[in-house]
């Protein structure tokens, strides 16, 4: 039987794996869908505490971070572009000078 | 132990190890594709069905779509032309590590409820109808603000993207 622990540890596990991407990527790309992960992780531990406690409130949490990944994922996602446009990369490297 | 649980994070895990390591970004679009869909169904299995479907349309269909949309228009491929040091390696994942030992002992004696078998879980848990009556009562401003939220990225992601129509092209 799968406890609530096991959900919990696999959650924390995953968090861990996107954090190690977005620290050792430099493709702006690669590291947006590292912070996916790491929102997906926190949405799992969401669910298994709402199954643990029997309410909805975790659930409607899970919602409202994939609402707001929805609205982040559109504004990065400009940003590469309006980036790539500029010096026609995509990597942290290459828009050090934070200048175009 | 579940014996679906232990194959669903078997899959997650190697498929969010995936995510990082493929050196081609779309390799990692599609594990994460592949992530996501497995975090969809452990969803289902702890009784969130409404989520899990959401989760399928939402983030495996819409977001996605969106970044390889994105990966392909730009045509980014191959690994990266300068990577981070090699000797950064072992310390970010001594951090990793570091950051597991402090979180997972906090996990080992409590939360020891046992979620039933994840094929034979309930319908009515997190139904559409029970959840839409949480959402539509308790939370219904954050929902209206949310919908704000998400017209103001429309309008900045159009403006982000834009060629700029000042110079000509």
């Amino acid at each position: 039987m799968a406890t609530i622990q096991g959900y919990l540890v696999l959650s924390a596990l995953l968090f861990t794996i996107g954090a190690l991407g977005v620290v050792m990527r430099r493709n702006t790309i690669v590291m947006f869908m590292c912070i996916e992960l790491m929102l997906n992780a926190v949405n799992l531990s969401f669910v298994a505490f709402s199954k643990m406690h029997g309410g909805m409130e975790g659930q409607v949490a899970v919602f409202f971070v994939m609402v707001v990944a929805a609205a982040e994922a559109a504004v990065g996602l400009g940003i590469i572009i309006s980036v790539f446009r500029a010096i026609q990369s995509v990597e942290t490297t290459d828009s050090g000078e934070l200048r175009l | 132990m579940d014996i679906l649980f232990l194959i669903m994070a078997a899959l997650a895990l190697v498929s969010g190890l995936g995510v990082v390591l493929f050196s081609q970004p779309l390799h990692s679009a599609l594990s994460l594709v592949l992530n996501l869909v497995v975090l969809a169904c452990l969803y289902a299995s702890l009784g969130a069905h409404f989520l899990a479907v959401t989760q399928m349309i939402v983030y495996a269909g819409a977001i996605m779509v969106l970044v390889i949309f994105v990966i392909l228009l730009l045509s980014i491929h191959g690994s990266e032309k300068r990577p981070i040091p090699k000797f950064l390696f072992p310390i970010a994942v001594a951090g990793a590590i570091g950051f597991l030992w402090m979180v997972v002992p906090l996990l080992q004696n409590s939360f020891n409820e046992v979620v039933p078998d994840a094929a034979k879980v309930g319908v009515m848990d997190g139904s559409v109808e029970a959840f839409g009556k949480v959402l539509f009562t308790d939370y219904v401003f954050p929902f209206e603000a949310a919908s704000i939220l998400i017209m103001a990225a429309i309008v900045g992601s159009v403006l982000l993207a834009r060629r700029s129509t000042e110079g000509g092209k």
